[in-house]
């Protein structure tokens, strides 16, 4: 097989440029709309984390508004967040996945990499750099003038200056190419609708037309912060469980200069040099100060009865535990050595442990999140492995079984859901008072649930009459605190909503009726990338069902007060409009003068209970 | 020719018209104490539904059972339309009093003016019926006309009680297109007459070939234009001439069961009507044309439809064809399938219809 190509690694960048589409730019309108909402969310993700309340400001303005749509635009987040430590900033706007957002928690951007991406788009569509301005201690402000190396994924500072400033927080800016008076409805609802859903944040919006929208915070407390929490053994796979081995074993160590420096520098002999059986005294008398890798390569020449100098000529190829051989390459003779290892040293059952990884209950047990140690020992049981059993030593098949018995285990306590931020009932109540003034509104906050191993918790509000416009109901939907604005057709909360049989909950006709729903979960099952529809896992939608029908249930009763008074003031209505003019009639038929006293009726058919 | 009819009490319009508003005021002044005593007041209706219709063998025509409802100002739903009987009864009462007619369609218009909506014309024609099975008394009494009209002619002096024309009379053989059986003519007084008997026909052209070939005169007789289903003011002149003049009625319709049913809605009313016992002539006998008559005159026919058989079919269910000639005509029609139009005599000159079929059918009709 041969062939003339070449092979070049590209950069997570060039990546990304190449495949802008799929991060949600392939387009000036859907670009615009995505790069508002990635700075927009890493702003108040970065608010949250600080429990700082967030004041987040948006701007939007094109460099020649005389120019048809599309356009350069000047797209600027500033918020009041913890802002970014100035040795971070270049790299965290100017290299493509670089971020401090990989953990399990609710967050509403995952990896912080639609801001790079929004960045990358930019200086691609306009070629003009991005403006960062930041504050960590409220002293002093760095300013930076970035571009992106886009081959090496590397930032290149244009300029760096520091200024004094009152306030912490973060400043972005950056010129790309948009289409405003395609995306602007699209933004404005994003604006609105991100708003209601964090009633906490005062957010603002400039638009290119000079149309200034504020959204000043309803409630002066945050939900409580999530905490980042290992994973529950229904979330994993098999690709999941090897990176988890790999970060709980050590593997086979390399011997190269470096790592006989940090040998030297813990046996405290970096000035001296001593011989094999001196180093060896040594170490055993610091054995307990030692560090795990350390403890590995004097075991390993414990085996090879080398010093420093004869170690630094060889390459440790492979150490087979279960055969005790350990085999490496003499630099030196050009040649592959195996030697014997004896099982009965400490030496040995150090490599043992390091090599083979930890226990498989030790493994689920300090790995996996609510798993205690009769639960590992019954699951060790359930999917035929030893309790004992080094993960390490695991085959691809024992991996793959493995992962099948977690998935099927059916007695794992149900996902720690400390990792959700839900919003709260009473801050979403207090946002919906706000936002639609309705005659009636209820909210509910549904208990922590779980499906394939990831926690949610759902909330919904319901609310009724007042500044709500008839024309049926509107259902504003959100996932971890973010609108899904679009695609409603295959979402599940929406397939919920139009499962209600509304008349059993006494709603006619087209009702001002809005529905607020909001998902929160460590991973909400979107159906495809552009993130706007939630899939219908059973386990959601049941959960979802369970709290329209409690809001619906609260709306019913409302609704049948509300009729009866309704009901009452139509009575009086209508007699007041009919009574006068039976009256009128009969006293022309019967040929008298004087019209009957009909007055006191008209109180009393109001208290008359309807009688159809 | 002079068959002694049943003759029940006279009443002249004069005394219609009067009895009508004692009528009216009794309801009035029901309705009027029950609100000086705060009672809610209310009116029984009685139900039209489909349930309801029974034939009455001893009256011999359709009349309503004894369901009633009661409409009443009590409920809510149906102080609307309680308002609105109401206020037709009220305007009813004007209109008699006044001696002003007016149709179907200027009810719906005049309810605008008293605040009383009616959403649309049917809605307040139902609620004319209402009146009339509340009051049993036909909307004509109460000064209410169909559009449409028929015909009559022949000698018989009227006089008119219309305003304007107060104790005016008149002949009906002074115009030869005869007088429509309009308001005025379903006011008048009959004074007098010569003739011995009413002819009631089912076609204008045949009505005006027994003008010119002076039927009136050759056999005493009132002539009538139906044009059709005979409206009701037609019916109730045809039982006034009945009743009042002593006179027998004959009717001659097509030689089909539309005919026949024409002839039998005459003499026994139809069910829309069965809340109205003063439309029907029971004694009035259909001459012509019958099943048996299309072979007996050798009648060019014409075949029936399928809508044709099922009409049949559908009457032989009615209690009032189950016996004598009218259930043995339908059974001829439903054997032959064909039927013939009164024109068909046309076929042996024009006045074969009134030279030589009239004279053998009256003749044989003494017999009926």
């Amino acid at each position: 097989m041969s062939s003339k190509g070449t092979f070049d690694q590209i950069s997570p960048s060039e990546f990304f440029y190449r495949n802008r589409d799929l991060a949600g730019f392939s387009n000036p309108t859907r670009s615009l709309y995505t790069a508002v909402r990635e700075f927009v969310e890493n702003a108040l993700d970065a608010c949250d984390q600080q429990g700082i309340l967030p004041d987040v400001h948006l701007s939007i303005k094109a460099v020649d508004p005389e120019k048809p749509d599309p356009k350069p635009y000047i797209l600027s987040v500033k918020d009041n967040g913890p802002g970014i430590e100035s040795k971070h900033v270049p790299l965290a706007f100017g290299t493509v996945l670089y971020g401090s957002k990989f953990g399990l928690k609710q967050a509403r951007g995952m990896f912080g990499l639609g801001a790079t991406m929004a960045i990358l788009y930019g200086q691609i569509t306009t070629n003009k750099p991005v403006f960062v301005k930041s504050s960590t201690d409220g002293k002093i402000q760095d300013e930076f003038e970035l571009i992106l190396d886009i081959q090496k994924n590397k930032p290149i500072v244009l300029k760096h200056e520091t200024q004094d400033t009152s306030k912490t927080g973060l400043s972005i800016s950056i010129c790309l190419e948009g289409d405003y008076a395609k995306a602007g409805a699209k933004i404005r609802d994003y604006v609105y609708q991100t708003s209601l859903i964090t009633p906490y944040a005062t957010v603002t919006f400039d638009d290119p037309k000079g149309e200034k929208f504020r959204y000043t915070k309803i409630v002066r407390s945050m939900p409580p912060a999530p905490t980042i929490i290992s994973p529950h053994p229904y979330g994993v796979d098999v690709e999941t469980i090897k990176r988890m081995i790999g970060d709980s074993k050590f593997s086979i160590p390399t011997v190269d200069n470096n790592t006989i420096e940090k040998v030297k520098t813990e046996l405290g002999l970096r000035k001296k040099d001593l011989n094999y059986t001196e180093i060896m005294e040594r170490a055993k008398r610091r054995w307990s100060s030692l560090s795990r890798n350390i403890r590995v390569v004097i075991a390993v020449m414990s085996f090879l009865k080398m010093d420093f100098a004869k170690l630094s000529k060889i390459r440790i190829d492979d150490i087979d535990v279960s055969r005790k051989k350990l085999t490496y390459w003499d630099f030196g003779e050009s040649k592959s050595f195996t030697i014997d290892m004896d099982p009965e040293t400490d030496y040995y059952k150090q490599l043992t442990n390091t090599v083979q990884g930890e226990t498989l209950v030790s493994f689920l047990t300090k790995r996996f999140q609510r798993v205690g140690r009769t639960t590992a020992e019954k699951f060790a049981d359930f999917a035929g492995f030893k309790p004992e059993k080094r993960i390490g030593t695991m085959t691809n098949e024992e991996l793959v079984k493995l992962s099948d018995s977690l998935q099927k285990f059916p007695t794992f306590l149900s996902p720690d859901p400390s990792c959700l931020a839900p919003l709260g009932a009473e801050p979403l109540e207090k946002g919906m008072k706000a936002f639609f003034n309705p005659d009636f509104i209820s909210v509910i906050q549904r208990g922590a649930s779980a499906y394939s191993g990831f926690p949610f918790v759902v909330e919904m509000g319901i609310a009724y009459g007042g500044d709500i416009p008839p024309g049926g109901t509107k259902v504003y939907r959100f996932a971890n605190r973010i609108p899904l604005l679009y695609d409603e057709g295959s979402d599940v909360v929406l397939k919920v909503v139009e499962e209600i049989d509304w008349s059993r909950y006494k709603v006619k006709g087209d009702p001002p009726l809005v529905i607020v729903s909001h998902i929160c979960s460590t991973r909400i099952p979107y159906k495809t990338v552009g993130k706007e529809n939630v899939a219908d896992r059973p386990e959601i939608e049941r959960e979802l069902r369970l709290a329209l029908q409690f809001l619906s249930r609260k709306l019913a009763s409302y609704m049948s007060k509300r009729g009866l008074a309704e009901m009452e003031k139509k009575r009086a209505n209508l007699y007041l409009k009919y009574l006068p003019l039976v009256a009128q009639f009969c006293t022309e038929l019967a040929g008298k003068q004087k019209e009957p006293d009909y007055k006191k009726m008209l109180k009393e058919a109001v208290s008359i209970e309807a009688e159809t | 020719m002079k068959p002694k009819p049943k003759t029940p009490p006279k009443k002249s319009t004069e005394e219609r018209r009067k009895s009508l508003a004692q009528l009216l005021k009794n309801k009035g002044t029901e309705i009027y104490e029950d609100l000086e005593k705060g009672k809610f007041p209310s009116f029984s209706v009685p139900s039209r539904s489909v349930s309801n219709i029974v034939y009455d063998t001893k009256l011999r025509q359709y009349v309503l059972g004894s369901s009633v409802s009661l409409r009443s100002t009590r409920n809510m739903s149906q102080l609307r339309s309680f308002t609105q009987l109401m206020w037709l009864a009220f305007f009813a009462n004007r209109l008699v009093n006044e001696k002003k007619s007016s149709t179907l369609r200027d009810i719906y218009y005049s309810s605008q003016a008293f605040a009383v909506d009616f959403e649309d014309q049917p809605e307040s024609d139902n609620i004319i019926v209402d009146l009339e099975a509340v009051l049993t008394r036909p909307r004509e009494d109460l000064h209410i006309f169909p559009e449409e009209r028929s015909s009559v002619f022949g000698d018989l002096t009227i006089e008119y009680t219309v305003p304007g024309y107060e104790g005016k009379r008149s002949n009906l053989s002074d115009h030869p297109d005869g007088y429509l059986i309009g308001p005025s003519l379903s006011s008048c007084e009959l004074v007098d007459t010569s003739a011995e008997l009413v002819i009631a026909i089912e076609k204008g052209g045949l009505f005006t070939r027994f003008v010119e070939e002076k039927v009136d005169k050759k056999f005493k007789a009132i002539i009538v234009d139906t044009a059709g289903q005979a409206p009701r003011s037609t019916r109730y002149l045809l039982k006034r001439l009945h009743d009042e003049m002593g006179l027998p009625v004959v009717i001659l319709t097509d030689g089909d069961v539309y005919g026949e049913h024409i002839a039998m809605v005459i003499k026994s009313g139809s069910a829309n009507a069965a809340h109205l016992r003063e439309l029907t002539v029971p004694d009035a006998k259909w001459l012509g044309v019958w099943a048996s008559d299309i072979e007996k005159y050798k009648l060019p026919t014409i075949p029936m439809t399928e809508s044709d058989i099922k009409r049949i079919t559908d009457l032989q269910k009615d209690p009032r064809y189950q016996e004598g000639n009218w259930k043995k005509q339908l059974e001829i029609f439903l054997k032959l399938k064909r039927k013939a139009e009164l024109e068909a005599f046309s076929k042996y000159g024009l006045t074969n219809i009134t030279d030589k079929y009239l004279p053998e059918k009256l003749e044989l009709a003494k017999s009926l």
